[in-house]
């Protein structure tokens, strides 16, 4: 009975830990595309390695595939050891189990970094990538170069995919203190993403989460807080839908058929936001 | 409004002028000034500052001719060791800041940016410094014009083109062919020399990957010259430069209109977009270039060159400040060296904020009786 008892209470335990390690926010359907972003997280430091562990965990309940790296994947030095002390050890558990990261670079990024092969960016400073109903395209917003530009309207005019999610590290909207929206850029790519229905942005380089009300029917997403942070750094506006300034935080995301779920998971592994995105609607 | 428009131009006030409506402009109504300033910006930066490049050009090749300021070419060697010295000074700080202190190897490849030098602001502060000595302001005018030129060179292959053919550059010699044919034929007008070899050398340019604002630079030595005193601030065209045949006569002010509105798209910078770029251009600009200048200087008169006659060394710590603005080519060269984006921005403030180096050199002036400042004791 004693015996029977225990082993009741060890399973519930277990029970406890992984149902409260599922990220609340996210159905978690067998069939769905599930992923993870990271934004300015190659520090190095103990909250790049926390936010890591946060990730090992939700990939437990939450297996994704894919991690978005959004640029600032390496600060500092960026030696063949800081590959292994500000990438390889962090996430070692997760490359481990297969997940592929997809870098795009940032300013804090060598030119060179296109080529280290665990950024799968085979070479390139812009890419595109498909899974299930989802292409990716992956700009380098550092050299917005009109090739690129050229390149980019080519590929999205090409895209069929239900969804189209494009990532870059600066951002076209952000109520970031420090950087915030970089206009000039988003003159140059914001009528590309209407014309061809890009439905969702996410870009780094303010060390904050945000999330912005859409804007001419894009929703874009601000996560750059997964190794760095600027605390208190969000200066709220009208373009704010939500926001998270007071820790380091990532992002998880799961598109099944027309509905993208949504996350924002802070070190401590509380969820900070969450919504779902309806393609063609609003969240 | 020809006088205001006179007395702009002889202020070097337009440019600062399309500067300040930009900057106020892209900090009050952000959107719509980009997307004017993306709009225009090929027209200007790429066909409308090939008319002022040529325009310095035909200036500074009739200030070499026998009887202008610049001739014999002899004279030009200290400034050209000056002017090596202040390039590669300016490119070192501008590194050093940027890999050991920006941490943004981003911005490594800007460095021939701060290889530019404003040649009128620096004109300015020099004539206004050195009211009484002109071999100072020659020397002035030699260091700049040698450091752009170096300067153009560097940046010529870095314009970020769309895809580059190479051997489109050819034409440019088919241009420059063209040019002699033209000279050897006795055409005076300078307009077949622009509308036919000038529109050859810039589509060769344009699809060659060279900058397509250097490419009426090759064709510019074979229009009608005469020597005349350089001054590419206030020196009206007179004599023989008073002529509907002179390319300087009728460019005088569409040359300048094209300046207002260069510095009106590339001028207009978020106050907020400063970063490591700013600071790198500016550092490289004001501390080194002038200690590269000093440097090369002091080297060369070690091994044998005398500084010119009426120069002491406090003149040249003056005369290597006021070569330390870069201001319109220094924007000019940022937008060769980097499309659109945040990067580009922080240079441009950089860029901006070399203006600085005028007020410094006013302040070492100052400081070191210099010039207009000189006691009677130092005079």
């Amino acid at each position: 009975m004693r015996r029977t008892l225990l082993v009741l209470l060890v399973v519930a335990a277990v029970a406890h830990a992984r149902l409260h390690a599922l990220p609340p926010g996210l159905p978690n359907r067998p069939d769905s595309l599930k992923l993870a972003v990271i934004g300015d997280n190659g520090t190095g430091e103990q909250p790049e390695y926390d936010i890591a562990a946060r990730m090992v965990e939700a990939h437990t309940t939450f297996p994704f595939d894919l991690v978005l790296m959004l640029g600032d994947n390496m600060y500092g030095s960026q030696q063949p050891a800081d590959f292994v002390k500000k990438f390889e050890r962090p996430y070692e558990r997760l490359l481990k189990d297969g997940v592929r990261f997809y870098a795009t670079l940032g300013n804090h990024d060598r030119q060179e970094n296109r080529f280290y092969a665990p950024f799968n960016m085979d070479g390139q400073r812009y890419y595109t990538y498909t899974r299930k109903n989802v292409r990716f395209f992956v700009l380098d917003s550092n050299f917005l170069d009109p090739p690129q530009v050229a390149w980019l309207e080519s590929a999205l005019k090409a895209a069929t995919e239900d969804w189209k999610i494009c990532y870059f590290h600066h951002p076209l909207y952000s109520d970031g203190g420090r950087h915030g929206s970089e206009v000039d850029l988003r003159v140059r790519l914001e009528p590309l993403f209407v014309k061809y229905g890009v439905n969702v942005v996410l870009s780094g380089h303010d060390h904050i989460y945000e999330r912005l009300t859409p804007q001419n029917g894009i929703v874009y997403f601000v996560s750059g807080a997964a190794g760095q942070l600027r605390k208190g750094n969000v200066k709220r506006s009208a373009m704010t839908a939500a926001s998270f300034d007071q820790d380091q935080s990532f992002m998880l995301i799961e598109i099944a058929g027309p509905d993208l779920f949504f996350e924002a998971v802070s070190r401590t592994g509380a969820t900070v936001d969450s919504g779902v995105i309806r393609s063609g609607t609003t969240p | 409004m020809i006088r205001a428009l006179r007395f702009a131009v002889d202020h070097y006030l337009v440019v600062p002028f399309g500067v300040a409506i930009g900057l106020v402009w892209a900090n009050t109504w952000s959107e719509s000034y980009f997307r004017m300033s993306q709009a225009g910006s090929f027209a200007i930066n790429n066909i409308g500052m090939a008319f002022v490049l040529a325009y310095l050009m035909q200036e500074a090749v009739e200030a070499m001719l026998p009887g202008g300021t610049l001739h014999p070419w002899r004279r030009a060697m200290l400034p050209i060791v000056a002017a090596a010295g202040g390039l590669i000074g300016s490119a070192v700080v501008y590194q050093v800041y940027v890999i050991s202190l920006a941490d943004e190897p981003v911005l490594a490849v800007g460095w021939p940016i701060v290889c530019a030098v404003d040649i009128a602001l620096s004109f300015l502060v020099a004539k206004s410094i050195f009211r009484h000595n002109p071999a100072a302001v020659t020397f002035v005018l030699m260091l700049t014009i040698a450091t752009d030129a170096a300067g153009l060179w560097l940046i010529s292959r870095r314009y970020p083109s769309r895809d580059v053919y190479p051997l489109a550059l050819t034409f440019v010699i088919a241009a420059i062919a063209g040019a002699i044919w033209l000279r050897r034929a006795h055409v005076r007008s300078f307009w077949p020399y622009l509308l036919i070899a000038g529109t050859v050398s810039w589509w060769a340019c344009f699809w060659g990957g060279v900058h397509p604002a250097l490419a009426l630079l090759p064709i510019v030595p074979f229009l009608q010259h005469s020597a005349r005193k350089l001054d590419p601030v206030a020196d009206h065209a007179h004599g023989r430069h008073q002529s509907g045949g002179h390319f300087e006569y009728v460019f005088r002010y569409p040359v300048q209109v094209v300046m207002f509105l260069f510095g009106l798209l590339n001028g207009g910078v978020l106050v907020r977009g400063f970063g490591a770029g700013t600071w790198a251009v500016l550092t490289a600009a004001v501390v080194g270039r002038p200690l590269g200048i000093l440097i090369a200087v002091g080297l060369a008169v070690l091994a044998g060159l005398q500084l010119p006659h009426r120069l002491g060394w406090r003149d040249m710590v003056v005369i290597a400040m006021a070569a330390s603005s870069g201001f319109t080519f220094a924007l000019f060269f940022s937008t060769a060296v980097f499309p659109v984006g945040p990067t580009l921005i922080q240079v441009e403030m950089g860029a901006l904020a070399t203006v600085a180096g005028a007020l410094l050199a006013a302040a070492a002036a100052r400081l070191l009786h210099v010039g207009r400042f000189a006691t009677s004791e130092a005079r």
